[in-house]
Order: C-alpha cells, then sequence, then structure tokens
C-alpha cells in the first residue's frame, strides 16, 4: 500500500502543472487540457482518500466529476470552435473581451 | 379706429360687470359667506400671487394661438381681471374702514410662518413665531388704493402700449405676469403687519424692478441698466437689513403690534439706542426711493417698457421708501425719545432737500422726455422726504399737532404725486408709441438705418399739441399738478412741505434752513423744467417729418388718461377739501372725513396765519406757476405750424407760449454747468471709478484665489484620482489567465494570513 501522503503529494505536483500551464499557455486547447490536469490532480486525492479511509464517497464524487469534465470538455470545444469561425483564431492572446 | 375701440370695451365690460356685481354682492351680505377684513385682505395680496404662474405657463404652452394671443391679449386681460378684483376689495377695505369710523382694532394675524426657540437671559427658552398678518390703517389704506388703482389702469395701458408693438409678440405673457408678481409684492408690503414681511415684499419687488428693467434683454443698455437698478438698490437693502438685526434686538420682535404697542419696552428701550437702527433702515429706504446718494439707477431704468416706468419707476415702487419712513413715524413721536431722534429727522429732510435740487438741476438739459420725468420722479420724491423729515423733526420735538400737519401733507404729496405722475409716464408713452409708429410709417420704403432716429427725444418732436389732443391734456393737467399750479393735484401737498419745513425753521430747527430754501427755489425750478418738457413736445412747429404724422389712434391708451386726468384736475381739491391731510396725520385714531368747506380750504392755502409762510407760500406760486413756466414758453415755447389747430384746452397755452417771445440761451447752453449737468453732475462717473479703483480689484484678488485655491484643491482631486485610476488600468489586461492568476496569488494569500504565515 502506497503512502497516502506520496499521493497527495502527486496530486498537489499535477495540480500545479495544471495552473502554471494555465497562466503560461496561449492556445486554447492547451489550457483547456491544462485544466483536465488540474481536474485529474483532485480526483487522485479523491480516490486516494476514499481507499485510505475506505468510504465510498470518494470514489462517487470522482466518478460524477469524471462525468462533468466530460461534459465541460465537450462545452469548451464547442466554444472554441464558434469563436475560430468569428475570429480566426484560438489564442487567449486575441481574446481580451473582458477588458471592455 | 372707431372699431378698435369698440373691441377694447367689449372685453373690458364683461370683466367691469363681474367685478362690480362680486362687489354688490359681498357690500350686501358680507357675514354670510364669512368674508371679512382679514380674508378680503389676503385675498389682495393671494389673488395676484395665484395668476402671475398661471399667466407665464398658459403663456408659453399657448404662445402663438389666436384666442390668446388676439382675445386675451396674451395674459393682458386676464391680469388686468385680477387687478380689477383687488381694486373692488380695496375699495371695499376703505368703504369699510369709514363705515366703523375707526382703525380696525389689533392686527389680523393669518399664520405663523416660522415657530422657534428664541434663548433669553437666565439660558431659558421662549417659544416665538414670525406670523404673518395684515396692518391696516389710514397709512396703508391709501397707500394700498393708490398702488391698486393705478396698478389696474396701467395694467390696462399695457395691454394698448404692449400688444401692438411686434418686438413684444410672444413674450408678453412674461411682462404680464412679472407685473402681477410685482403688483403682489406692492400689496403684501403695504398690508404686511411686521418690518420682516415688509422686507420680503420689499424684495420681491426689488426683483420684479430687475427683471422688468431687463424685459429687453437683448438690449445691453437694458441689460446693465437692469443690474445696475437691482445692485445699486442691494447696497441700501444690506443696510436695512443691519438695520432690521439691530430693530430685533432690541424688541425681540419685529411685529408693529409689538414695537407701536411700546416703543420702550418697559422702558428697556433708549431714544439712543434706536438712533442707529433707524439710520441704517433709512438708507435702505434712500436705496430704493432713489434719494442722493443712492439715486442712479433710476434714470437708467427708463430703459425698462414704459408701463413699466409709470407703474414701478415713478407711482409704485418708488414710494416703498417713503412708506418705510411713514411706517417708522410712531417712534418718532413716542414722548420717552423726545429729541433723541431729532437729527435723523434732519438728515432726512437733508437728503430730501438735496435730491429735489439736484435732480431738478439735471433734469433742465435732459433730452429724452422719460428721463426728464425721471428726475421729476426724484425730485418729487425728495419734497415727500422733506415733508416726512419735518413731520419727524415737529414729532421727536413734542410738536404733535404740527406734526400730523406734516405727515398728512407728505403722504398727500405721496398721493398726488402717484396720480400725476403714472399719467405722466403714460402719456409720454403714448407719445413715444405713436412718435414710433409715424417714423416707421414715414420711413416704410427707406433704406435708411431706423434705429438712429430716438422716439424718446424730445428735439424730434414739437406741435404735437393738434395730432394728440388726449394726451397733450392730460400730460399738461399732470405736469401742472406736479409743478403745483394752484388748485390743481400736486399744489395742495407740495405747499403744505414747503410751508412746514419753513415752520420747523420757525420752531427752532435751525438746521433745516439749508433744506428748506432748497425745496423752495425747487418749486421755481420744477416750473421750468416740467414746462420745458411738454413745450418741446407739443408746441411750436414739428421739427421731424415723424412729428408731422403722428396720430392718436391706438386703442387702451386714452382711458387710463382721461380717468387720471379727472383725478389730478379735481381729486386733490376734493381730497384737501375733506382734510385729507388729517386723517392722514392722526393715524389711527380717527376715520372720517369732514369737509371744511371751499373757503376755507383755500383761505387755508393761500393766507396762512404767520406772515413767514405767507410770504414763503407766496414766492413758491410765484416761482413754480409764474417765473419757470415763462422762462420756459420763452426758451421752447411757440405756435404750431399754420394750419394746424390744438383742441380749446391746451390751444390758450400754445397760445401764451408763442406770446411770450423768444430767449436763446445758446452760451448758456453749452457752459461748463450745463455740460456737468448733461453728465449727470459725474456722480454715475464718479461711482464708476470708484468700483474701478476698489471693487474691481478686490475682484480680481479674490478671482485669483478661487483660481488658485479653492479650484486648485478640487483640481489636485480630481488630477490625482486620475492618475490613480491610470496605474490601476494596466493590471486590467481582458486575458482570462491573467485574471486566474490574480485570483490564486489572493487566494494564496489568503490561505497565508489564516495560517499566520505573513
Amino acid at each position: 500500500m502506497i503512502e497516502p501522503s506520496w499521493i497527495a503529494g502527486l496530486g498537489a505536483f499535477l495540480f500545479c502543472i495544471g495552473l502554471v500551464g494555465v497562466f503560461t499557455r496561449k492556445n486554447a486547447i492547451i489550457v483547456l487540457m491544462c485544466i483536465e490536469i488540474m481536474l485529474n490532480a483532485v480526483n487522485l486525492n479523491f480516490v486516494a482518500g476514499a481507499a485510505h479511509y475506505e468510504n465510498i464517497d470518494g470514489w462517487v464524487y470522482t466518478s460524477i466529476a469524471i462525468a462533468i469534465a466530460a461534459a465541460e470538455v465537450a462545452v469548451g470545444l464547442a466554444i472554441f470552435l464558434a469563436l475560430y469561425s468569428q475570429r480566426g483564431t484560438i489564442s487567449l492572446d486575441e481574446v481580451t473581451l473582458l477588458k471592455h | 379706429m372707431e372699431e378698435q375701440n369698440k373691441s377694447d370695451w367689449n372685453l373690458i365690460l364683461p370683466i367691469l360687470i363681474l367685478v362690480s356685481f362680486l362687489f354688490v354682492i359681498l357690500r350686501m351680505n358680507p357675514d354670510s359667506i364669512g368674508f371679512d377684513i382679514r380674508f378680503s385682505s389676503f385675498l389682495i395680496v393671494a389673488v395676484p400671487l395665484a395668476v402671475f404662474p398661471a399667466i407665464l405657463i398658459i403663456g408659453q404652452i399657448c404662445k402663438g394661438k389666436d384666442l390668446w394671443k388676439h382675445q386675451l391679449k396674451e395674459g393682458g386681460i386676464v391680469a388686468l381681471t385680477a387687478l380689477a378684483i383687488t381694486l373692488a376689495l380695496t375699495i371695499w377695505l376703505i368703504v369699510e374702514f369709514f363705515a366703523h369710523h375707526a382703525h380696525f382694532g389689533e392686527p389680523e394675524e393669518i399664520f405663523d410662518w416660522i415657530t422657534f426657540d428664541l434663548l433669553v437671559e437666565g439660558n431659558a427658552l421662549s417659544e416665538s413665531a414670525l406670523s404673518f398678518g395684515i396692518w391696516i390703517d389710514s397709512v396703508s389704506l391709501t397707500v394700498l388704493f393708490v398702488a391698486t388703482f393705478l396698478c389696474f389702469l396701467i395694467c390696462w395701458f399695457a395691454i394698448g402700449y404692449m400688444t401692438t408693438d411686434p418686438i413684444n409678440e410672444d413674450r408678453n405673457h412674461r411682462f404680464f405676469a412679472e407685473f402681477l408678481l410685482f403688483s403682489m409684492g406692492m400689496f403684501g408690503m403695504v398690508l404686511a403687519d411686521s418690518f420682516l414681511w415688509l422686507f420680503i415684499f420689499w424684495e420681491i419687488m426689488g426683483l420684479c424692478s430687475y427683471l422688468l428693467i431687463g424685459f429687453y434683454w437683448e438690449k445691453p443698455s437694458a441689460a446693465a441698466a437692469a443690474k445696475k437698478a437691482f445692485l445699486t438698490t442691494r447696497v441700501g437693502d444690506v443696510f436695512l437689513m443691519v438695520g432690521l438685526f439691530m430693530l430685533y434686538d432690541l424688541y425681540h420682535s419685529l411685529e408693529f403690534a409689538v414695537i407701536f404697542g411700546d416703543p420702550t419696552l418697559g422702558g428697556a428701550v433708549h431714544g439712543a439706542d434706536l438712533q442707529w437702527p433707524l439710520f441704517f433702515m433709512f438708507i435702505g429706504c434712500v436705496g430704493k426711493s432713489a434719494q442722493f446718494p443712492l439715486h442712479v439707477w433710476l434714470p437708467d431704468a427708463m430703459e425698462g417698457p414704459t408701463p413699466v416706468s409709470a407703474l414701478i419707476h415713478a407711482a409704485t415702487m418708488v414710494n416703498a421708501g417713503l412708506y418705510l419712513v411713514a411706517r417708522m413715524f410712531p417712534l418718532f413721536s413716542e414722548h420717552h425719545f423726545e429729541g433723541d431722534l431729532s437729527d435723523l429727522a434732519m438728515l432726512i429732510a437733508w437728503v430730501g432737500g438735496i435730491t429735489a435740487c439736484m435732480a431738478a438741476f439735471i433734469a433742465f438739459v435732459a433730452n429724452d422726455i422719460k428721463r426728464v420725468l425721471a428726475y421729476s420722479t426724484m425730485s418729487q420724491l425728495a419734497y415727500i422726504f422733506t415733508g416726512l423729515g419735518a413731520a419727524c423733526w415737529f414729532a421727536n420735538n413734542g410738536h404733535h399737532h404740527l406734526a400730523t400737519i406734516a405727515f398728512g401733507a407728505a403722504l398727500f404729496h405721496l398721493f398726488n404725486h402717484a396720480m400725476a405722475k403714472g399719467m405722466l409716464f403714460m402719456a409720454s408713452g403714448s407719445v413715444i408709441h405713436e412718435m414710433h409708429h409715424a417714423h416707421d410709417h414715414v420711413h416704410l420704403y427707406d433704406d435708411d438705418d431706423h434705429h438712429d432716429f430716438d422716439p424718446q427725444d424730445m428735439r424730434n418732436m414739437g406741435g404735437l399739441a393738434s395730432k394728440l389732443p388726449v394726451t397733450s391734456i392730460a400730460m399738461m393737467l399732470g405736469s401742472m399738478s406736479i409743478i403745483g399750479i394752484p388748485l390743481i393735484g400736486g399744489f395742495w401737498s407740495k405747499e403744505g412741505i414747503i410751508g412746514q419745513a419753513w415752520n420747523v425753521y420757525l420752531h427752532g430747527g435751525e438746521m433745516i434752513l439749508f433744506p428748506a430754501l432748497l425745496v423752495l427755489a425747487t418749486a421755481g425750478m420744477t416750473g421750468f423744467y416740467m414746462s420745458r418738457m411738454w413745450f418741446m413736445t407739443f408746441a411750436g412747429k414739428a421739427k421731424t417729418e415723424a412729428a408731422q404724422h403722428v396720430h392718436e389712434d391706438t386703442p387702451w391708451i386714452k382711458t387710463p388718461l382721461v380717468t387720471l386726468s379727472f383725478v389730478t384736475a379735481f381729486g386733490g381739491i376734493l381730497l384737501a377739501m375733506y382734510g385729507f391731510q388729517h386723517f392722514l396725520g392722526e393715524n389711527p385714531d380717527s376715520a372720517h372725513l369732514s369737509s371744511h368747506g371751499l373757503l376755507y380750504t383755500l383761505e387755508h392755502a393761500f393766507l396762512p396765519a404767520e406772515t413767514t409762510l405767507k410770504l414763503v407760500g407766496w414766492t413758491a406760486i410765484l416761482l413754480s406757476a409764474g417765473l419757470g413756466p415763462f422762462i420756459a414758453a420763452r426758451m421752447h415755447g411757440g405756435r404750431l405750424d399754420d394750419g394746424e389747430v390744438a383742441t380749446p384746452m391746451v390751444s390758450w397755452l400754445v397760445d401764451l407760449s408763442g406770446r411770450a417771445g423768444h430767449t436763446d440761451v445758446g452760451e448758456l447752453a453749452e457752459g461748463g454747468f450745463a455740460q456737468a449737468l448733461h453728465n449727470r453732475l459725474y456722480i454715475d462717473d464718479f461711482y464708476e471709478y470708484l468700483i474701478a479703483k476698489t471693487i474691481i480689484p478686490l475682484a480680481k484678488i479674490s478671482a485669483w484665489i478661487d483660481k488658485n485655491w479653492v479650484d486648485g484643491v478640487i483640481k489636485g482631486i480630481e488630477s490625482r484620482s486620475q492618475s490613480t485610476s491610470a496605474w490601476l488600468r494596466q493590471f486590467t489586461t481582458g486575458r482570462a489567465s491573467d485574471y486566474l492568476l490574480m485570483a490564486t496569488v489572493g487566494m494564496l494569500a489568503i490561505i497565508g494570513i489564516l495560517w499566520g504565515v505573513v
């Protein structure tokens, strides 16, 4: 049995990789992938916690989170498609509508 | 012409019938509808107050509509109706006043305006209130009658004068609304039962005066004249306010009932305490009544439309100062103050004497017909001030009988002067109006610049006696009344004023000798400048082409002139016969008039018991009725053009002036003194110089402080917040990832704070 703290550490590491990716990358698809990495880092913690405490709640949460993540990716990609058809780019530097 | 006059009566008759109907109902059954003195006096103020905004608003909405413009004369008929109601109510009040043969007892309080607690000695609070009430006695009733009567007639005149001039089209509703607001101010001031409300209505009149002088605001000279009038009277009003503060400090009230009820306040107030408050209040009167040295605004105020000059700047508002002095009179006659206030009384007489003479001198050379009348107004008001000064001096030195005579003479002159001068201004308005029309008619097809022609300049007139019969008769009677030709209008009161001024001298007031001499000399000067005006306008040959083509055919103008001609010609002698002066003077103990018979009155006027007074009276008559008009006739008189025939009532005067011969005074007219008179004795220039040297540098300094300090603070705050926001704006990139970074950093910071790391 692996120590839960190791798994939690791996989760935190994966989360940081995702976070840095979101901050630095310009391509919207890469950013979406980074968000998925962060989501899975959290899922990892849930699964590890469930195993450690022998409680089914963590698994339930994880399965819901995976389902939601799938839906989110579908919506996100649809948004990017619409964005590309409107602006011809999906570079996040070009999309600064929040400024206005 | 016939048709126009008919339409004029068609409109007026329903109003007159309505008002007289109302009047009859009230007379028949005053009690059944709860209609008492208090309510009717209140209505006199309330009706114009309620109607003036209606005219203003409806006029703005219905501008140019046929019914409003032609049937209602842009609100003129509405205003006239309101004024007819006030006139009817005033007459009803007067009838009631005489029916009860006494004053109406305690002043009628109508409502409390402001209630407040006053900190009195010993840290106790006493409840106090500023209330609005009505005060009626013989003085206020007389002035109220003058005001309502003239407001009504001049409004009538104004309908003819204003609505037939295309320049006024579509803005006459403003004129009539302001006219009504002014009337409200005048009625309110006369009826107010405290100095506070008197002051409030006084200021309303000042505002309306400003608005109406500047009625032709697009003319720079009118706008400047309006400002000049407003600011000059403001100087006086500040002093008046200070005087009222001091009076309140003494009595803890400004109500007439409190102050006149016990002027000593149980021995707490001494005569010496009153000197300064009354002095400051007198400065306010000087400003309002255009006396030296605050007289400079009145001649310029003639920039306003002629009905305004007639009403505000001749017949009513300028009397406000006199009315306030008359209101102070009971304080002078309080026997505890005996001798303490005689210096102030002297000052009043001196201001009057100096102004009378100065204004008459300037009127010698004025060529603008309205300016002659303006200076004449100043001069005649100064007479009344002299009379009031004499009355106050008598009252303050224990000669109560003489005081009432002088007081009555002064207020009688107020009445006579208001009637005559209101009429003279309307007559001058008629002349100007017809000159203007004639000029437009003659030069209809010229390419010349029409504005070169001044229809007010008497040098352009001459020989109008045959063309303007009604106007020439009215102007002759008005001038006679102002001059003091025996038996007509102002003669009765002017003789009284001059006589009483000399009487003060006989009773030990040596200081009055100077003003008494001045008013005596001014009687002759009045005779000269008023005759000069009449002769220049109506006698001699027509001096311009326009003057040959004048016709008297504007509707609405004649009726007020005829009415006032009768009042001027017969009012003076009738009132003098019935002892009007005593009625005014013996306020408020008696309220009845009784005829002494014509012979008694004549003997009283022409042959007073004292030799000095007899001498003074006859000198005045000779100067004013003889010498002054004679010189004027020699200088400016002359027969009319061949073929022109004046009406019989004035033709004798024209013929007399033609027989008087001719004197050329060319050298004198170009001398240094005449130049000084043309420049109004340099008083206006002196004030301008004074303002340029004192007020304008001060204004520049305060403008600099305002710009750099006051505005600096505001601008500093503004520019700092701009630079701060510019710095903050660079964080707003619009990129989602940047916001996410900020959110992360913020959350980490919160976690750090919660764990106590930071």
